[in-house]
């Protein structure tokens, strides 16, 4: 009876024949046609950007059909097993023109919640401004990571082939565990807590995470849900009552904001070549916009930011009609990225452009 | 005596350029930006001046003032505001070596008044988001320049 396994002895066997000196050494011509590229650096250093042209730049409108985790562009020997894992094998679905040099740009701009924020700067606010900061910072707990959780669903489905977006999107997760991360330690770090979870905040992360396609999901999460946080990580800087959270949600804001960007161009590839597509789209937002516009008016996500923006509790009305801004603008900017990507929505918007605060309360 | 530079003009943004270049290990931390930021400062007297700082990675590759409103570029984005709220934030920069937190670029610009931002389309007013720290960064570098205003 043989000692080891079959697969065992072939290895050495193979063995046994390098000891005579019989190496195969064929790896070493496999690949001629990418072999000898020639690199240059950027100012920055070396990018993705800079090593993928030529021969490693061509991506494949069709992801290659031997669906192994192969790095695109080497020679994938004949028999090589397929993982019988993608199922997004289109470029049109994931692809963003810009989807590079958001990778080199996220890689080089990660920072961490231990030691980029000033915690020593933390110090005790009057308590209702501390409940509002701690309940704004439990909504944003409670729905970031739903954009590491949604590429994360569909990054194992991606073909290898368009690793410039599997890349990119790793990052994002990155991002989002951060966010989720920096958000929960600020509630919990000067003396405050968790406070309440958000229903109408669940309805908006379903819809996302339910999306039937990767495409139609992108579109919802990285246009409109990340481009209406963005608003909000903006005026979470506007609101910030020390540095601390001036600090968190200026790094959030900048991470954000290459999210949209690659959502953007995303939806804008797609829609250039599958025109047809544009109602799924239409029909996944409106989805979103009902849902945000009843999150925007759940009490435990605009009475704490009406605190932060009036100044205090006693102040809530104002700050009630100063937020009523800051909801026109995330609207007007969602809608003038979707022109970027080549959608106008302006007549289908199933939602207020503004909220009439002022009118309604006189 | 220590030289005051003239705010707004060409040698005020090539100072901080030079700022800039000094702190590169900072800037480098911070991340590359490759943008073109177009800065507009209004005044009764002067009109409209127009300022073109072009970023490339970790330093900043020119600066112009543009003589012709035309010629504007139409890449990423302009903040706008008038001479006296960018003293205004350029005196507490000065002040405090950093802004306050009422003074930093995105309180300012972010209800519209006293400054504002905008692009040619979304994603390049986008681009001042991404780069935010950067280029807030940037004008930091006004604490070590004394200037002058008109």
């Amino acid at each position: 009876m043989a000692k080891y396994t079959p697969t065992v002895e072939v290895g050495l066997d193979r063995m046994r024949d390098m000891a005579r000196g019989n190496f195969d050494l064929s790896w070493m011509d496999s690949n001629p046609e990418g072999w000898g590229h020639k690199v240059q650096r950027s100012q920055a250093g070396l990018k993705l950007t800079d090593v993928d042209h030529g021969f490693y730049g061509q991506v494949p409108a069709q992801g290659s059909s031997h669906g192994t985790m192969a790095p695109r562009g080497c020679y994938v020997p004949e028999g090589t097993i397929s993982l019988d894992q993608y199922t997004i094998n289109e470029m049109t679905e994931i692809w963003a023109d810009n989807a590079a040099s958001l990778y080199d740009e996220a890689v080089v701009r990660q920072w961490n919640s231990v030691t980029d924020v000033p915690w020593e700067k933390l110090k005790t606010l009057p308590d209702d401004m501390e409940k509002a900061v701690c309940q704004m910072c439990t909504g944003l707990a409670e729905v970031e990571f739903v954009a590491g959780d949604m590429p994360a669903k569909w990054l194992c489905r991606i073909n290898h082939d368009f690793h410039e977006v599997k890349l990119f999107l790793a990052t994002q997760i990155m991002d989002e565990a951060r966010h989720l991360d920096v958000f929960r330690k600020r509630a919990l770090a000067n003396g405050g807590g968790l406070l309440m979870a958000s229903p109408g905040q669940e309805e908006l992360l379903a819809a996302i995470l339910n999306a039937p396609d990767y495409a139609t999901a992108s579109a919802l999460m990285h246009i409109f849900g990340e481009g209406f946080v963005l608003t909000l990580f903006r005026q979470g800087e506007y609101l910030a009552p020390t540095e601390v959270e001036k600090t968190i949600f200026g790094l959030c804001m900048q991470d954000e904001a290459r999210h949209v960007a690659y959502g953007v161009k995303h939806l804008k590839f797609l829609l250039e070549r599958q025109p047809e597509r544009e109602e799924e789209i239409h029909a996944i937002l409106e989805k979103g916009e009902q849902a945000i516009f009843s999150l925007t008016l759940e009490p435990q996500t605009s009475e704490p930011r009406a605190i932060l923006a009036g100044g205090g509790l006693a102040n809530i009305e104002l700050g009630m009609m100063r937020m009523a801004f800051i909801y026109q603008k995330q609207v007007h900017e969602y809608l003038q990225r979707l022109k970027v990507a080549g959608i106008d929505r302006t007549n289908r918007l199933s939602i207020p452009t503004e909220i009439p605060y002022a009118e309604i309360a006189a | 005596m220590e030289q005051r530079i003239l705010f707004p003009s060409s040698d005020w943004f090539q100072k901080l350029a030079i700022c800039m270049l000094a702190q590169e290990d900072e800037y480098r931390r911070l991340g590359p930006m490759d943008c073109t930021m177009v800065v507009r400062v209004s005044s009764p007297e002067n009109g409209d001046r127009n300022f073109e700082i072009v970023f490339r990675a970790f330093s900043v590759d020119s600066v112009r003032e543009i003589n012709d409103p035309g010629d504007v570029p139409p890449e990423h984005f302009i903040i706008e505001a008038s001479l006296q709220t960018w003293q205004e934030m350029i005196e507490n920069i000065r002040e405090h070596c950093g802004p306050d937190l009422k003074h930093t670029l995105n309180f300012l610009t972010f209800p519209n008044d006293p400054m504002r931002v905008n692009g040619p389309d979304q994603l390049q007013t986008d681009a001042f988001y991404r780069y935010n720290r950067s280029i807030q960064q940037f004008f930091n570098g006004a604490t070590d320049v004394p200037t002058i205003y008109n």
